[in-house]
């Protein structure tokens, strides 16, 4: 395996390769969901994470 | 199935409270859960005598680990409850062949052996459900406030609990060759393993404010140890093969986090498996070494980039970008074309660089600690609050929750916001059914059909009251799971 020391190559900021679209589909990119969560967000206690303790796990 | 390594498994923590209420007993709560269980098991027989949790990978034995302290402090506190550290434990062996218990008063859901990383993260889905079925009948009870339990990994003032991914390896190469490669690799996976968490928990600087990447960074404290619950390493030295200890290993790995999106689950464990396939088969080269990969960890949490550089021993520096391009070359070159599975896998691992790189706004479909940056951010400009503002930690709690109707990531699954990977009748099937062809399999049919005479049972073997027993060491490929099906019908005719 050879890794590069690039000390330091400045980012290369090109566009993405160009890749087949693959994998799980992905949802819609206008993210409808994004609202109804901001909506359930609003629901939550504030204070919840100050109560929320636990016990040590592994 | 792959021959290099063979079997998967992961192990998850849950957090419980019961909300709404002055206070309550966790010890009760976690105890409770389990019990509550109503699904098809083998209960109280889980054979602790055939574990072996303090030999050392190194070679050698340890007097005690901090778990020991734990139970010695249990039973020395909680001496006045009516019950014994072991019926407190609750153990279940589950019909899919999952074991089900109060670990620490974390109910623990540990997935059956899986040969494939698909059939292992449906497993993990079938854990959530499961444990969720469970707090719906708690608080079906009548009592006062309501169960609620988080898929995460702390409690944001430095109390964490794990979720541990393992994998059946080799013995035939020394311990140090696994870890001389693996620890550049496990150190940047976060990049897209990482599960997101609002805040630091850095004991001596709490000076970071703003989302890290991984739960667990702040929580690992050295390269190598045989410890869980102090001193957490990069990778645990325990040496417990659950399978002929001659040929195998099983490599546990406690550093991880537990991810909401079965994407993120799928790519931990698929990336891993095909590293440590390399390094199995000594297709890989020494890896950079990095000067302070502990530091490391947390420095690559704190950067949304991938980008930071990393100090070399050899002088020079990298990035954790550049680290994961590495390996997903080697990978590539060496290991694509073999199956679908590990196409997939190698696939979606260059997406998602190259999406952390070029656009790391696309991950937030699919990445947990991109999603809770989206989310959270357009929470935090719609609502005027900042980082710092304690609702942003509870929305980061919240997204754990898996309840249906309180959880934001259950939210987002259900307005297909978030990429799903299994339908709802192949979480189902899991809950239900053991991976057929490991020996999960014989474990299952053994609780499905063996109600009553099973005196012991274990992820090595099966006790029957009748003196009988299945040994499952040996049962490792789905050869083994057929040949064992067939050589022992006679004895039991529900194989």
């Amino acid at each position: 395996m050879v890794m590069n020391d690039p000390l330091r190559r400045e980012e290369k900021k090109e566009s993405a390769p160009d890749r087949q679209e693959s994998g799980p589909s992905s949802p819609d990119v206008k993210r409808p969901g994004r609202d109804d969560i901001l909506k359930r967000m609003k629901k939550v206690d504030p204070k919840q994470s100050e109560k929320y303790k636990q016990r040590t796990g592994q | 199935m792959s021959a290099t390594v063979p079997l998967l498994g992961l192990e998850t923590e849950y957090g419980v409270v019961r909300d709404k209420v002055e206070s309550y007993d966790v010890v009760e709560e976690s105890m409770r859960l389990v019990r509550r269980c109503e699904m098809k098991s083998e209960f109280g027989n889980w054979a602790y005598s055939r574990e072996r949790s303090h030999q050392d990978m190194r070679g050698f034995n340890v007097s005690s680990l901090a778990q020991d302290e734990e139970e010695d402090s249990f039973c020395a506190e909680d001496r006045k409850r009516p019950y014994s550290y072991w019926e407190m434990k609750s153990d279940r062996v589950l019909e899919n062949g999952a074991r089900f218990y109060n670990d620490h008063t974390h109910p623990e859901y540990s997935t059956p052996e899986c040969g494939s990383v698909f059939q292992l993260v449906a497993h993990d889905l079938a854990g959530e459900r499961i444990v969720a079925e469970c707090a719906r009948l708690r608080n079906q009870e009548g009592e006062p406030g309501s169960v609620q339990i988080f898929k995460n990994n702390t409690d944001y003032i430095g109390h964490s609990y794990g979720t541990h991914d393992n994998y059946l390896i080799s013995r035939r190469l020394p311990f140090e060759h696994w870890v001389e490669r693996l620890v550049p690799f496990l150190v940047t996976r976060q990049l897209y393993t990482g599960a997101g968490k609002v805040g630091t928990e850095l004991r001596h600087d709490n000076s970071f404010s703003g989302l890290q990447l991984a739960q667990r960074s702040d929580f690992i404290e050295t390269v190598l140890s045989i410890e869980t619950m102090t001193q957490r390493p990069i990778i645990n030295t325990r040496d417990e093969p659950h399978a002929t200890a001659n040929k195998y290993r099983r490599l546990h790995l406690i550093l991880g986090d537990a991810n909401m999106s079965p994407y993120a689950t799928a790519l931990k464990v698929g990336t891993t498996r095909l590293v440590l396939t390399l390094i199995g088969e000594e297709k890989l080269s020494p890896p950079v070494e990095l000067e302070n990969p502990v530091n490391d960890i947390k420095t690559i949490s704190r950067d949304h980039t991938g980008t930071v550089l990393l100090k070399r021993v050899d002088g020079g520096t990298i990035t954790p970008l550049e680290i994961q391009e590495s390996y997903l070359e080697s990978v590539e070159k060496n290991l694509s074309g073999q199956c679908k599975e590990w196409d997939w896998i190698i696939r979606e691992w260059t997406r998602t660089l190259d999406e952390l790189q070029y656009h790391p706004e696309k991950l937030a479909d699919r990445i947990d600690w991109a999603i809770k940056k989206d989310i959270f951010s357009r929470f935090m400009e719609s609502e005027g609050v900042g980082w710092d503002d304690p609702w942003i930690k509870s929305l980061d709690l919240e997204y754990h929750n898996i309840d249906p109707e309180r959880g934001l990531y259950r939210g987002l699954e259900q307005t297909g916001d978030v990429v799903s990977m299994f339908s709802e009748d192949e979480v189902t099937r899991a809950v239900k059914q053991p991976p057929e062809d490991t020996r999960a399999f014989v474990r299952g049919l053994a609780v499905t059909h063996g109600t009553g005479k099973i005196k012991n049972i274990h992820w090595t073997g099966i006790e029957f009251t009748d003196g009988g027993f299945i040994d499952l060491s040996k049962i490792v490929t789905s050869a083994d799971v057929e040949h064992l099906l067939s050589s022992k019908k006679e004895q039991y005719p529900w194989l």
